[in-house]
């Protein structure tokens, strides 16, 4: 019964970014935006003058969100996250991005893709673990999304993930998704850029595809590039910043090992080096509190334990630690808003 | 139609939208012209007549009367910039700034009661806003005419009404969700009807390789080719990326998979060339369908769209 912790956390020790950390190039996903809109028109300085933002130098993922939310008011056409995603992965510059064009399989490209999220995904941490003959890529914050925006930075990420392992590999992959959003009126634009096994109200954002796809050696790999040196230059720590993570990813990354205990937000905060107030403060500024955070760690657990294992809900309960059976129904009604036995 | 551009005036952090206003008989600054008119006309009447005392002023009529003179104001603003320059909008400009003048002038009587042997006051108020009516009645029989030609351009881009809020930005054809409503009426009608998918083997790679504005420019040269090999008829629609969909009315299975594979020879011969001059020809595939008449139709474009996924 025990998670895949190793494969779903980063280790301890990476560089912490916040959603007002100025720490994202301009020259990756932000030039990709302005390249986007000059391409379908839109006037590129009202958009940062909408936005208050000036070119150059670096950017917080604030205000990446602010100039994606900006794009979205003078371009309020369906495609546009699933083609501004295709296009940021590999990505135009950096390292991360270079390790990322290089990846020999699947494996390789998700290991990168996970490793160097701070640069290939900042807005939307992802997780990949395999579980019996699937592997499944789990998408949660990095700093926290609007409510407003949290349906377009998925959209985007599951079709840049899709859409990379497309091009490096040659062939379309058959994810299957899941999305934790009641289906939309019209979902032309998932079935065509992600694929038609679409599945909504799921309670998480992921996607699953048979295992048998990892390690198959994709086409431009063999010879072109005999050895990847944009990874193993990272791997020498030669862009620190790439292993960051957000400071909700990182504090799922601390409570999914602890789900059974359940700390408290003081030693949360302690484990951080920081004092309590200010947590729950920075906390705040990331439209977020400490308790919906753990929360969301024990529903993923309980979710892959009932949908994953086939635990019963005896066995979950137990798991995380509830004193009976009732106790956990109600927590899970009150996380997910269903009982437990209705989920599946 | 040329676009017009909106531009934002900034003001601290107010944004105030400026709308780019089209010159009338050739006159770009016509409303600066009609607002000196304006001026002229008040500062005429102060000159000339005597004020009225406030507790004469009749506020019903001077609601009514400069309410109107508003309204024409603001429905000049909005023609001047949603048409381009020309006679229809010359036509409806002269007329709505006639039935402003009118108004204004009436208006202006509310405050100031000029001398009896002002006449040209009156001779104004009943000749302006007549005048402006027949202006504008005229305009408006000749936008019928334009709007004619227009539809017919329209022709296979839609059909039985109009839903500017589900036109695709980069093809200018309606999206999944008009196509969606077509179906449905199809299916009031209990008529035979039958759909056909598109799409471009390898479309995704095109953005990559040679940008996405050249992706943009396949999608309208393959949209424009498929408008030329339709009948008077069918409709266009973009379903999504590379997907256009064309729904026939009045077809059978079998004479739509003889248009469908013929459409998909067409779109395999388009050879698009970039603006660098490479060519791109991408085999098409096509897939089709007999509107069913009680399945929903978004669940029956989906089902579309799997089986031209699917499709070898």
């Amino acid at each position: 019964m025990s998670l895949p912790l190793q494969a779903l956390c980063a280790s301890a020790g990476a560089p912490v970014y916040e959603i007002g950390s100025r720490c994202l190039p301009w020259d990756h996903q932000a030039a990709l935006v302005l390249e986007f809109a000059r391409s379908r028109e839109v006037d590129v300085s009202e958009l940062l003058a909408d936005c208050q933002l000036q070119a150059g130098s670096l950017l917080s993922p604030q205000q990446l969100l602010a100039l994606l939310a900006a794009l979205q008011r003078a371009l309020p056409s369906p495609d546009t996250p699933f083609v501004l995603g295709q296009l940021s992965l590999p990505g135009p510059t950096g390292l991360a991005s270079q390790a990322l064009a290089q990846a020999g399989s699947l494996y390789e490209a998700l290991q990168t893709l996970v490793n160097y999220a701070a640069r290939l995904s900042p807005l939307l941490t992802p997780r990949w673990f395999q579980h019996g003959d699937e592997l499944i890529v789990l998408w949660t914050a990095a700093c926290g999304v609007g409510a407003a925006q949290r349906s377009f930075v998925v959209d985007m990420q599951m079709s840049a993930l899709t859409g990379v392992c497309q091009w490096l590999g040659g062939e379309r992959l058959p994810w299957r998704y899941c999305f934790n959003r009641t289906r939309p009126r019209d979902i032309s634009q998932q079935a065509v850029y992600l694929g038609h096994s679409l599945q909504f109200d799921c309670h998480v954002d992921a996607m699953r595809l048979p295992a048998s796809h990892l390690h198959r050696p994709w086409r431009q790999a063999a010879a072109a590039h005999p050895g990847n040196f944009a990874a193993l230059s990272l791997e020498r720590g030669a862009d620190v910043g790439a292993r960051g993570r957000g400071l909700l990813a990182a504090i799922y990354d601390h409570l999914l090992p602890r789900y059974r205990e359940a700390p408290g937000l003081d030693e949360v905060a302690e484990a951080f080096g920081l004092s309590s107030a200010t947590l729950k403060r920075r906390l705040a500024l990331h439209g977020t509190h400490y308790q919906a955070e753990l929360d969301l760690v024990r529903t993923h657990v309980a979710l892959y334990l009932l949908l994953l294992q086939g635990c019963s809900n005896d066995a979950v309960a137990a798991e995380l630690g509830f004193h009976d059976r009732n106790n956990f129904r109600r927590s899970f009604k009150r996380w997910t808003g269903l009982a437990p036995s209705l989920v599946g | 139609m040329q676009e017009m551009k909106q531009v934002s005036l900034y003001v601290g952090r107010l944004r105030l939208p400026v709308l780019p206003q089209a010159p009338v008989l050739g006159l770009g600054h016509f409303g600066q012209g009609l607002a000196v008119l304006m001026v002229s006309l008040m500062c005429l009447f102060a000159w000339l007549a005597a004020p009225k005392a406030v507790e004469h002023w009749r506020w019903m009529d001077i609601a009514g009367e400069g309410g109107m003179a508003l309204m024409a104001g603001v429905w000049l603003v909005q023609v001047r910039s949603s048409r381009p320059a020309g006679r229809v909008t010359s036509l409806l400009c002269l007329g709505l700034a006639s039935v402003l003048l009118g108004q204004w002038v009436d208006l202006l009587d509310e405050f100031w009661v000029l001398p009896k042997a002002v006449i040209w006051d009156n001779w104004l108020e009943s000749t302006l806003v007549p005048l402006g009516t027949l202006l504008l009645t005229w305009g408006l029989h000749h936008w019928r005419h334009e709007q004619q030609s227009l539809t017919a351009q329209m022709l296979k881009r839609e059909r039985l009404f109009r839903e500017h809020r589900s036109l695709d930005g980069v093809t200018q054809l309606g999206d999944a969700r008009y196509l969606a409503a077509q179906i449905a009426i199809e299916q009031r009608l209990h008529q035979p009807a039958a759909l056909a998918m598109l799409g471009l083997d390898g479309f995704d790679a095109v953005a990559r390789t040679q940008g996405l504005a050249e992706s943009d420019r396949l999608l309208q040269a393959a949209s424009h080719l498929l408008l030329l090999n339709l009948r008077p008829d069918d409709l266009l629609c973009r379903y999504a990326a590379d997907r256009f969909c064309v729904l026939m009315p009045g077809l059978q299975a079998g004479e739509a998979q003889a248009r469908a594979e013929h459409l998909r020879q067409a779109l395999s011969m388009l050879a698009h060339h970039t603006r660098a001059g490479t060519p791109l020809q991408l085999p098409a595939r096509s897939a089709v369908a007999a509107v069913d008449a009680r399945e929903a139709p978004d669940a029956q474009l989906l089902a579309l769209a799997r089986r031209l996924a699917e499709a070898p």
